[in-house]
């Protein structure tokens, strides 16, 4: 498909803006903003044309605790007292999660999980960063990688699935299959030996996949989200 | 709610001043709380989704451009595709009847930008069906094929209304 002809990337964008282009089709396009500047713009277009129509609905005051749970959420107002930095700093919406997720990380095979607690450590210095954005260029996850260490932090835009696990992959750019990294938190902190591909492996871009719990059953991506360009530093 | 207004309290939001966020959120949460609620008809998915939209804008203020629209546009554009997410992930068009207020949203209130008033026309210039469908699926985040079921017509009719409405739409506004 020829995503270049104008006509056609506009009525993809209308319908991805308006919520009709779904499924596969809609992370396809999700994927192309992110590649393509001229489907960024195009979509922008019509994010303008038709949401302006959300100011034609009568306003509706939302309860007080919405407000009160962005402030928790935010960290603007105090919270329980078991509260630490990092590790803890999840919203409640997310503490059902916590489970799954845990388990996920034990269960993957294809990298050392380990949750460390928040302690001061000597780190090595990092040679390389990625940063992970969604669609509208939010931030997910951040990447250092140094000689002996890949530590992924991931923000609070990270929207977890109860059935689902991220994957971080590399594509290496001589055209050779997806080489995966393991399984992305889905809050807080990983810490895990920095993979040898990493050093031995020409690389395109970093790539991260929506998987089944506890990563790719065949080793390769099942559906690839988000891809980011690993940054010498 | 006009885009001057708006702009300087979002700029502000984008250097981590705390006060303005709340502003922003007291002029602005009403409007973003109704635009899920119409979607979501769940109150707490609702809640859930304006939580999510402002949280997004506090880390998200300096990824905001013009060309995404006026800072209120790009906040329903937010807090759209967050309520698109929940539907699908709570699968609630299953559960949740549309009610008739979906089929006539009051495109007739006062408006408030010059934008905004174009805009109301350009859909008035849309043939019944066109309109009527983009806005099931606009206000109510049907698919396709809910729209299908919605107004009992066949689902290329359907989707030729959609198609050629939002391309008569785009040739409105673009003149």
């Amino acid at each position: 498909m020829n995503y270049n002809q104008e006509s056609l990337r506009n009525a993809l964008a209308a319908e991805y803006v308006l919520g009709t282009l779904r499924g596969g089709a809609r992370r396809r396009y999700q994927q192309l903003i992110m590649t393509s500047q001229s489907t960024a713009e195009t979509t922008w277009l019509w994010e303008q044309y038709l949401n302006g129509m959300g100011e034609f609905v009568p306003p509706v005051e939302p309860s007080d605790i919405v407000w009160q749970t962005i402030q928790q959420k935010l960290g603007f107002v105090e919270r329980p007292s078991n509260v630490t930095p990092l590790q803890n700093e999840r919203s409640p919406k997310n503490s059902k999660w916590r489970g799954p997720a845990l388990f996920a990380f034990a269960a993957s095979l294809l990298i050392a999980v380990i949750w460390t607690s928040v302690q001061p450590v000597l780190s090595p210095p990092v040679t390389h960063i990625a940063v992970v954005n969604d669609a509208d260029t939010n931030p997910l996850w951040l990447i250092e990688i140094s000689d002996q260490q890949l530590r992924v932090r991931s923000t609070d835009q990270v929207i977890a699935q109860a059935d689902k696990d991220f994957e971080l992959w590399i594509v290496p750019a001589n055209g050779g299959a997806p080489i995966s990294l393991g399984v992305l938190p889905k809050d807080g902190e990983l810490k895990a030996p920095a993979a040898e591909s990493l050093r031995s492996v020409p690389i395109m871009v970093l790539a991260v996949s929506l998987e089944p719990l506890g990563g790719s059953p065949n080793g390769q991506p099942t559906e690839v989200l988000y891809t980011t360009n690993l940054i010498t530093v | 709610m006009e885009h001057e207004e708006l702009f300087p309290l979002l700029c502000a939001t984008a250097e981590g001043k705390k006060e303005a966020f709340a502003s922003l959120y007291t002029k602005t949460s009403a409007q973003i709380y109704a635009v899920a609620l119409k979607m979501l008809k769940r109150k707490e998915l609702a809640e859930e989704a304006t939580q999510d939209t402002f949280i997004k804008i506090w880390h998200g203020a300096s990824s905001y451009q013009r060309s995404k629209g006026t800072v209120l546009t790009w906040m329903v554009s937010i807090v759209r595709y967050r309520a698109l997410d929940l539907m699908r992930y709570h699968n609630i068009r299953n559960e949740v009847a549309l009610g008739p207020e979906t089929d006539s949203p009051q495109t007739s209130m006062a408006l408030p930008t010059a934008e905004k008033r174009r805009l109301a026309e350009c859909m008035d210039e849309l043939e019944d069906a066109q309109r009527q469908a983009i806005h099931l699926a606009f206000y109510g985040g049907l698919s396709h094929q809910e729209v299908v079921q919605h107004l009992d017509s066949p689902l290329g009719t359907i989707k030729s209304w959609i198609r050629r409405g939002l391309q008569s739409l785009q040739r409105c506004l673009s003149l």
